[in-house]
């Protein structure tokens, strides 16, 4: 068992639950939400992104339109639907019961 | 001086150093093949190229017009190689376990399996090896043995070649993996992975990915095939299996399983009842028939299980499949067994000779058949031979007529009753059961055409031979109603024992000679007796001498 797979299952789930929540309080485009995401350091390339919006967008947990931009090409702009909504919150009580988990059993 | 190329990335027109060109172009190639497979790959290509546009234009100033490598070298930074994404989970997934399992996976060899044996376990580690039921094995050899007869050499070599699973790691290799296409695809996949770590080393992953996808579309293929193999070849066992079945219930129900033809047909309820009489007991042939039903139904399950488990991917019971086959293996053996017992009951041949002799005044004897026609139900009716029954007898006309000539001077009958039997005593009762009449009246003899047995007796190939001893000058005349009694009359001309009838025949030295007839089969009557007046003659001077 590698400790990079154990790192990287564990990341992902939780990068899911950061993309959604950054979208909960409006819509965005990927660029802010990699800056978001780098900030926290929870990925190091950009790359990552693209594919996990697009499967979620498949989900019908996101969606998105177009807007022209000034400086480059139009941008995507992601938001939460209604699935996405519901889906978050489950992930907020998952989350909270995790943290407890870990909290409880690390001690 | 560098050479520029003008590029369009969404909707954006950038100018490209040619190297950093190629570069750039490497690495989205690898972004596409390594999202092929997924439907996603074009709205994930069309976002990160938005997205290196979007990075290329913030590059861009008045001043700095062309893209150059070490900005394809930047972004490849931002962006990340695939195998860097975290959410592409099957990379770093499979191959963890898939390295282990080649590590721990044990190569299947050949071992007799001492675990399950009947002599030297050589089935049980065919059966084994090939991951198919022992049963199967086992059923190869018995009827390779009983129709080939290769079956027990070929079961000796397997003997002396295979060795014996003595440690438990041998068992283990004995069985390992049953070979089945998802395992052989597997194979298949762990050399391709293989094959593509050495490429990885030598030339980056792009070759390495390209190959193992070609890989697994040829995988797929070929499972495609084998499936498609595998309905077609249960779709014609269940046509089969159901072909065979309504033949069978026909049969049944007309009863020509065991038919038999009659003047007037198939007629199968009274055709049993003749088979029957070739068994000792009604109850064995009964018994017999239903051997028989259960080995040809049987097969036809399994053909049509078979069919329907290739079709539609059922699961086979092992124990349904196991105990048919003993019941068939025990139908097949006592339908062997009853069939010897039945023909052990004819082994012993017995004849019995009665002699008559008939004080005839006149020249000429005049042979018949007798008026009576076969009694009870004609149950089989085959070219000259025929069969009837009634409640208490079986009626036979195995009855044959010939003609010799007699050492006295009086004419002489022989009658030879035959029978077979178990054994000698009970052909001999079987012989003395049979009943046979004629009637003589004078120079007149009228033969039946039928002998009577009791039904008790059973079939066992009855019949009688009748001999008609005749004197030198005496002779007969074989009426028309002979016709099916008559038997290899031996005669000077050689004729036909159908065309004997209807016509005089005298014993004479040489043998019979028909009396009116001027010509018979293209010789003629005087030609002979010139014949014979020569020999005569001959013989006379010879005596002489």
């Amino acid at each position: 068992m590698k400790i990079e797979n154990t790192k990287a299952q564990m990341r992902k789930g939780v990068l899911e639950y950061c993309i959604l929540s950054i979208l909960k309080s409006g819509e965005a485009y990927p660029s802010e939400i990699i800056d978001k995401l780098k900030e926290a350091k929870l990925i190091v390339v950009e790359g990552t992104l693209y594919p996990l919006l697009t499967r979620l967008k498949n989900a019908g947990i996101l969606t998105y339109r177009w807007e022209e931009s000034k400086s480059g090409p139009p941008r995507k702009y992601y938001q939460l639907t209604k699935i996405g909504e519901e889906f978050l919150k489950e992930l907020e009580t998952t989350w909270n019961e995790l943290v407890k988990a870990v909290k409880l059993t690390s001690k | 001086m560098n050479q520029t190329v003008t590029i369009n990335i969404s909707g954006i027109v950038f100018h490209i150093e040619l190297d950093a060109y190629e570069d750039l172009k490497n690495y989205l190639n690898k972004i596409k093949s390594y999202f092929k497979n997924s439907e996603e790959c074009e709205d994930i290509m069309s976002d990160i190229e938005a997205r290196i546009a979007e990075l290329f234009s913030e590059k861009m100033s008045d001043l700095n017009q062309v893209i150059l490598r070490k900005d394809v070298d930047e972004v490849i930074t931002i962006m990340g190689k695939p195998e860097q994404y975290i959410d592409e989970d099957s990379e770093e997934q499979h191959e963890a376990p898939r390295a282990e399992k080649r590590t721990n996976s044990t190569e299947k060899k050949f071992f007799r399996n001492p675990d399950e044996r009947v002599l030297g376990g050589v089935a049980s580690g065919i059966a084994s090896y090939f991951g198919f039921d022992t049963i199967w094995a086992r059923l190869f050899f018995v009827l390779t043995t009983l129709f080939v007869g290769f079956g027990p050499l070929l079961y000796i070599i397997l003997w002396i070649v295979i060795p014996e699973a003595k440690t438990a790691s041998d068992r283990l290799q004995m069985k390992g993996d049953p070979i089945n296409i998802d395992n052989i695809g597997k194979t298949v996949q762990d050399e391709a992975g293989k094959v593509n770590e050495k490429l990885k080393n030598v030339n980056g992953s792009k070759i390495g990915h390209i190959l193992e996808r070609i890989f697994n579309g040829i995988i797929a293929v070929i499972k495609t095939i084998f499936k498609a193999a595998g309905k077609l070849i249960g779709a014609i066992c269940l046509l089969f299996g159901l072909l065979f079945a309504v033949w069978f219930i026909m049969g049944l129900v007309d009863d020509s399983v065991i038919f038999s033809y009659t003047s007037e047909g198939i007629t199968g309820i009274e055709s049993s009842e003749l088979f029957e009489l070739m068994f000792a007991t009604a109850d064995q042939f009964y018994l017999f028939l239903i051997c028989l039903i259960v080995v040809i139904v049987i097969p036809i399950i399994g053909l049509m299980f078979a069919g329907v488990k290739l079709l539609f991917g059922v699961k086979g019971n092992g124990a349904i499949t196991i105990s048919l086959s003993i019941l068939w293996f025990i139908g097949l053996f006592a339908a062997i067994t009853l069939g010897l017992k039945t023909a052990s009951d004819q082994k012993s041949s017995q004849k019995e000779i009665s002699s008559t002799y008939l004080s005839s005044t006149t020249d000429v004897i005049y042979l018949k058949a007798s008026e009576k026609t076969i009694p009870g139900e004609v149950m089989l009716e085959l070219d000259d031979f025929s069969l009837a029954l009634d409640e208490k007898y079986l009626y036979s006309n195995e009855i044959e007529l010939t003609i010799k000539e007699s050492q006295t001077d009086s004419v002489e009958m022989i009658i030879e009753t035959r029978s077979n039997g178990k054994n000698r005593k009970k052909a001999l009762e079987n012989v003395r059961s049979i009943n046979y009449d004629f009637e003589v009246a004078d120079s007149l003899i009228k033969f039946d055409e039928f002998l009577t047995t009791p039904r008790a007796q059973r079939m066992r190939n009855q019949s009688i031979r009748i001999t008609l001893k005749l004197p030198l000058g005496k002779a007969v005349y074989l009426d028309e109603s002979l016709n099916g009694l008559i038997y290899d009359i031996d005669n000077v001309t050689d004729t036909w024992d159908r065309k004997m009838i209807g016509e005089k025949w005298v014993m004479l030295p040489n043998g019979l000679t028909c009396l009116d007839c001027s010509e018979i089969d293209g010789i003629k009557t005087e030609d002979i007796t010139a014949k014979i007046e020569k020999e005569k003659d001959e013989l006379e001077s010879a005596e002489n001498e």
